[in-house]
């Protein structure tokens, strides 16, 4: 029995830290997007404010990298899905013992590191216009130069990879009957496709869409390389992530946050519920008649959870016109001066004690000849860098070092 | 003679066009974008980088200059190695194992949970906390890496706070924030196949098993584990190359002096502009990480056909 209860406190502790590392650095990034400091940072909190979300808006870099990479997007997904559709199909009718080999070919694009993808997409293709002999002008050498054209195409490569392995889940379960019997009955195989095998294909492919509209979305690797002239909204961000940060990303990764929550929630919504309408209709569950709740809402946490983000969704917007952040933002100027003075202040006083205690060597340490030592640098956490540049206040003799350490709060955590 | 007959099949079954679009389109992925650019980039990779108009003149002929300078580096007499590229080709490929090895023993317990733990609430939630971070940008992910191991960042903010420092660590130059970043970056791709393998597996095995008598470690070792195999190599598999071929994370989160080797492929595209010498340091990363893969899985006796499951 002991033995449990102790398996069971490392289970906890083991998914509190995974899900500290998977959801911690999100949550303190989303914080940081309404604090108006101007580097990302949550611990010295300034002012709530909604001002980088405006700023996040009036980027027009982010805004044409949003619609590129919305183009960009749905080329993807046609060429990728189509292609995985294709793939699938013939793989299930490929000749047995090609079938590993073909199978090897169309995986290894998930396999091929991003940056290769796109190298060789820019390679190749910059090679097919010097084997056609295009020149510098025409419009053959501009669509082998074009950053969509390439883009979209090297993405594809890969993610039609992820649409296929959807689509043969699918196909593993499809009755090829079917089929026979439509053609039989004297439908064309054009036909046959696109009554039988389409429909039953509908719900993979709407979510090897999604899958693929996500990847392309979200692909850096490939898409640095072969972007060239555009931007799309992945390489925006990593260059302004890389030459200096602005709480603007935070805000633009708190929306992207929200929005994945409101579709996770509403898809586990739409789930619970399909699956409750389905006990209903076998008998299993008699529905609930009565109660304040509207009934999509019984028992079905996901759609609670869904409308509380709705609720606070649509107060932060209400609100985030009428909020000032100016008073609190002036407060803290007002304060970080303040403190600043306060700290110059603390320091002249200690240089004037020691050098008075100087002369007379054998003075005993009393608490009151060091008020700064001992709780000034406690409270604030950035005078510890400065103790560096100020050697003094370690010295032996000096009343304030030997007491720092006695009321340091952490000395009781230590202790423990 | 047999592809022919297995051709007319095809045709036979699909009708002449159903059958052409469809060979079409995986004509066409196949030949155009994955094995065509693949050649393509390897022909390259033994060229000299010439101007345009010396292409396809004298000068134009196959080298391994470009391989030969990544180990002996500029060097033409051979004498000295190339010892930056080569450190960072080896320490590219050492993080990434060791990445994926962590990620490993980091998401075993957990896909062991969830595969085994049934249908319950909570765990339905836990697989939605899960599916959110799966879906934030890689960059945007890395970012919020940087926010917490920067200088000023909560974690410096936290030890200092704590006493347990008092300058802060610079976990950016230390490498630290990137060997967590990379962690972070594909933890959910090694988790998600180990879960779906252990989900398949019967529960009345490990019940018996313990029946018997056979104690904790027994039963993962000889039943669980050994079930699990595919779907900790195609974890495995996909995170190691994932890292190997990551640019973002090293970019945003490593420090200013140490690289990895898809920067230095990088460099050579977009700052020198040597695309020949850049497609022979991708073929390099390209080749030691299939190699290794393979290795890997033959060691483990896993197949192509898992991966991807």
């Amino acid at each position: 029995m002991k033995s449990d209860s102790l398996i069971r406190i490392a289970l906890g502790a083991y998914l509190l830290i995974f899900f500290s590392y998977l959801l911690g650095p999100l949550l303190v990034m989303s914080l940081t997007a309404f604090n108006s400091a101007s580097f990302p940072s949550v611990s010295p909190w300034a002012c709530f404010t909604y001002e980088w979300f405006d700023v996040l808006l009036r980027d027009k870099h982010i805004r044409d990298g949003i619609y590129y990479s919305v183009i960009i997007g749905i080329g993807t997904v046609t060429l990728s899905v189509s292609m995985g559709l294709a793939a699938s199909i013939v793989l299930t009718q490929v000749w047995p013992r090609l079938r590993s080999t073909y199978y090897t070919l169309i995986i290894a694009p998930i396999l091929i590191p991003g940056v290769v993808l796109g190298i060789s997409t820019l390679v190749f293709w910059d090679r097919v216009g010097a084997f056609l002999g295009v020149s510098d002008e025409t419009a053959l050498y501009g669509l082998f130069h074009n950053g969509l054209f390439l883009t979209i195409l090297g993405q594809s490569t890969f993610i039609a990879s992820y649409a296929m392995l959807v689509f043969v889940a699918r196909l593993q379960r499809f009755d090829t009957g079917l089929t026979e019997a439509a053609l039989d009955l004297g439908a064309t195989h054009t036909q046959a496709f696109r009554k039988i095998l389409l429909p039953f294909m509908r719900p993979a492919i709407a979510s090897a869409a999604v899958l693929a509209f996500l990847a392309s979305f979200e692909n850096y690797n490939t898409t640095t390389f072969t972007i060239i002239d555009y931007k799309t909204l992945t390489t925006v961000l990593a260059q302004k992530v890389r030459l200096g940060i602005n709480p603007s990303i935070s805000s633009l990764a708190f929306i992207v946050i929200v929005l994945t929550v409101f579709a996770a929630l509403v898809f586990e919504a739409t789930h619970h519920n399909r699956k409750r309408k389905d006990a209903i209709a076998q008998g299993k569950v008699t529905p609930v008649k009565k109660g304040i709740l509207p009934p999509f809402m019984h028992g079905n946490a996901a759609a609670f959870g869904l409308v509380a983000l709705a609720c606070v969704v649509i107060v932060m917007i209400g609100t985030a016109g009428k909020h000032d952040p100016q008073v609190c933002k002036a407060d803290v100027r007002e304060a970080r001066m303040l403190e600043t003075e306060r700290r110059i202040k603390v320091l002249n006083e200690t240089r004037a004690l020691r050098e008075q205690s100087e002369p007379a060597e054998s003075t005993p340490n009393k608490p009151a000849l060091a008020p700064s030592g001992a709780f000034g640098g406690v409270f604030a956490p950035t005078n510890l860098t400065e103790d560096d540049a100020e050697p003094e206040t370690e010295t032996p003799k000096g009343g304030s070092g030997a007491f720092d350490n006695v009321f340091a709060p952490t000395n009781l955590d230590t202790e423990d | 003679m047999k592809s022919k007959f297995f051709l007319s099949e095809f045709f036979k079954n699909n009708g002449a066009v159903m059958g052409s679009l469809l060979i079409g389109l995986v004509g066409f992925w196949l030949i155009f974008l994955i094995i065509l650019p693949q050649l393509s980039m390897l022909d390259y990779s033994f060229r000299f980088n010439l101007p345009p108009a010396e292409q396809g003149g004298p000068k134009d002929v196959y080298t391994l200059s470009n391989y030969e300078h990544l180990i002996y580096g500029s060097d033409i007499t051979h004498q000295t190695y190339n010892s930056v590229d080569l450190m960072v080709f080896v320490r590219t490929i050492i993080a990434a194992m060791l990445v994926t090895i962590f990620n490993i023993f980091l998401c075993y317990p957990l896909a062991y949970f969830l595969g085994q733990s049934k249908g319950s609430g909570f765990v339905r939630l836990l697989v939605v906390l899960l599916i959110i971070p799966y879906w934030i940008n890689e960059i945007l992910r890395a970012f919020a890496l940087r926010i917490i191991f920067g200088d000023s960042g909560l974690l410096n903010e936290t030890l200092m706070f704590l006493h347990l420092t008092e300058a802060p660590i610079d976990f950016i130059r230390k490498d630290i924030a990137l060997y967590a970043g990379l962690g972070y970056a594909y933890i959910l791709l090694m988790l998600f196949p180990m879960y779906n393998v252990i989900e398949s597996l019967d529960r009345n095995q490990i019940e018996a098993a313990r029946d018997m008598g056979a104690s904790w470690m027994r039963i993962h070792r000889r039943i669980v584990i050994p079930h699990a195999k595919p779907g900790i190599v195609s974890g495995a598999t996909m995170v190691f190359m994932l890292s190997a071929g990551a640019l973002a994370a090293p970019q945003i989160l490593g420090g200013p002096s140490s690289l990895w080797f898809t920067q230095l492929v990088y460099q050579w595209f977009n700052d020198s502009l040597n695309w020949q010498q850049g497609a022979a340091y991708a073929i390099v990363l390209l080749v030691s990480t299939i190699v290794i893969v393979l290795t890997v899985m033959r060691f483990f006796k896993v197949n192509m056909g898992d991966i991807g499951k």
